[in-house]
């Protein structure tokens, strides 16, 4: 639904991403983290068709941003960063202008302003003017005009920013449903917990290179096969270190640590991980803890972006 | 269609409720007002009223040359430049219209607003024909006809300049100045023989409106004249969108 194939866009000297690929399915939900410069709202605005890539292309339902712009963009709903609207019009105006902008009949956008402005919880708001709106409200707003025409894509920049607690836990409802009914949901984020929570997928950007991109599952797993082992021995762990230093590999011997009666090391495989375990219980010696360090996606996001 | 409908509409409600417009329309009635008051004592004016087009519509006051070049584009600045400054242009141009509507619709309700400063213009006429004075209203019309033909082309410059950028004041200057160039260049130049006179003599605004329109004579040329080099302007306009989403 929402693709991207070796995206790059150069600022003068800078590049700022560096041949992105990414991909995201009906129905699901792609989290977008990285760090302030990341590169993520680049992306998003390539993707909604506000600016070129300097190569590579973005696909929006396998229409090309660049030759198809607008049959692209009638497939979008794009909320940018900082969603700005006019500071004088009425919020109910505004959002009933930007449907019939998307091609809504009037009656259309009356209804629909009405369905999404319940949705969204904007009740009396929609009376005000934009101007008068707080920021929670005005995201609001920008998710309304997102989801007027029904797209099947979303492109939400940093969605949940200015948000309080009751209010990001509604908007993550919102993108569940959303994503339920077929949506694909492109949303950028620094809050870690919030992606982990409602992300199918995590794609992690640095320095405008993608560097991270699984399932939930996936990262867990590959975070678990790729984590140190722990153990504690209520015997000697200067013997057992000394064993264990025999017969591992090199590369697993240069991990090895040693810190008071814990041992840290790190498996070069999924197997090595079992013989470590075997080894270990083959071992005279009584193993009172045996744990593994597995990053949390916080700290994948520190390590990926470190 | 229904994109550039209800852009055209945002646009012309927008002109409608901004102070600022209210702000131009204000000092452009005061100033048109007292000129028209001036005029209607002096002499030359009461041995003949034919002279009035000349000096409300075309090149015979001075008032139309000092205010035209610079009132469209203070008034077409908030088109692109402000929505650019204030953040409000990336969600417009992500949204599924074409990069000429946008352009079109803006153009066309900057001319309906416009068309107010002139019909105020035209209804001092209307309320010296209470008095019963004797009016040449074909005249008066076709000078009419000529102000509004220059005002179209100062309208697509300055909404060519309002696309610059966030800046408001290259917006506005850019705009006035492109327009005093458009307005004064040829004239200076129209003298003498050769092909920069000629050239310069095709292009004298001026010329056209006072000897043309404010005389009553519309001729086919000026009548291209206008629209097509607005035409210009409005494709670089569209150009410089255009190029901000394709251009990497």
């Amino acid at each position: 639904m929402i693709e991207t194939t070796c995206l790059s866009k150069r600022y003068g000297a800078l590049l700022a991403l560096d041949e992105v690929s990414l991909r995201v399915e009906a129905g699901e939900i792609l989290g977008f983290l990285g760090p302030n410069g990341a590169g993520k709202s680049t992306t998003l605005r390539i993707l909604s068709g506000f600016m070129p890539p300097t190569s590579g292309s973005a696909s929006i339902d396998g229409l090309d941003l660049l030759r198809e712009s607008l049959k692209a963009r009638q497939r979008i709903g794009y909320l940018p960063e900082n969603f700005v609207a006019p500071q004088e019009m009425r919020v109910v105006e505004y959002l009933r202008f930007r449907g019939r902008l998307k091609g809504l009949s009037r009656r259309a956008a009356r209804q629909r302003v009405t369905e999404i402005g319940e949705r969204l919880g904007l009740g009396e708001r929609m009376r005000q003017t934009f101007g008068a709106l707080s920021k929670g409200f005005r995201q609001r707003v920008g998710l309304a005009d997102a989801l007027l025409a029904d797209p099947p894509a979303l492109l939400l920049d940093e969605p949940f920013g200015g948000l309080d607690p009751l209010q990001r836990q509604e908007f993550r409802d919102f993108l569940r449903d959303l994503a339920k009914v077929g949506k694909a949901v492109l949303f950028s984020s620094h809050v870690l917990p919030e992606v982990e929570e409602i992300a199918d997928r995590v794609a992690i950007l640095h320095q405008g290179r993608l560097q991270v991109d699984g399932t939930i599952e996936e990262l867990g797993k590959r975070a678990h096969e790729e984590a140190p082992v722990q153990f504690r021995t209520e015997g000697d762990p200067v013997v057992l270190e000394q064993l264990l230093a025999q017969d591992l590999l090199p590369e697993e011997a240069s991990s090895l640590k040693r810190e008071g009666p814990f041992l840290t090391v790190l498996p070069a495989s999924a197997e090595r991980r079992q013989f470590l375990f075997r080894w270990l219980a083959a071992q005279e010696q009584e193993i009172s803890e045996y744990r593994t360090l597995a990053p949390t996606l916080d700290d994948l996001f520190r390590s990926s972006t470190a | 269609m229904t994109a550039f409908r209800a852009l055209l509409r945002r646009e012309l409600w927008s002109f409608a409720i901004s102070p600022f417009s209210w702000v131009l329309i204000g000092f452009w009635m005061l100033l048109n007002g007292l000129f028209f008051s001036i005029l209607l004592r002096s002499a030359d004016v009461q041995s003949n009223l034919g002279m009035l087009p000349t000096y409300l519509f075309g090149s015979g006051g001075l008032l139309a040359f000092l205010l035209l070049p610079v009132i469209p584009p203070l008034l077409t600045l908030r088109l692109f430049a402000e929505e650019h400054r204030l953040g409000t242009l990336e969600p417009l141009l992500t949204a599924p219209i074409s990069d000429a509507a946008v352009v079109l619709a803006k153009y066309v309700a900057a001319c309906l607003f416009f068309l107010v400063f002139w019909l105020g213009v035209l209804a001092l006429f209307v309320l010296l024909q209470f008095y019963d004075a004797p009016l040449d209203w074909p005249r008066i019309l076709s000078a009419f006809s000529g102000a509004l033909l220059a005002s179209a082309l100062f309208l697509a410059v300055g909404l060519w300049t309002s696309s610059w950028g966030g800046n408001l004041i290259l917006a506005a200057a850019g705009g006035a100045g492109v327009n005093y160039m458009l307005l004064f260049l040829p004239a200076m130049f129209s003298g003498g023989t050769g092909r920069t006179a000629a050239v310069a003599r095709a292009m004298n605004i001026p010329q056209m409106l006072e000897v043309g329109f404010a005389a009553g004579l519309i001729d086919s040329y000026a009548v291209l004249y206008f629209p097509l080099l607005a035409l210009l302007f409005l494709y670089l306009t569209w150009m410089r969108l255009v190029s901000r989403r394709w251009v990497p």
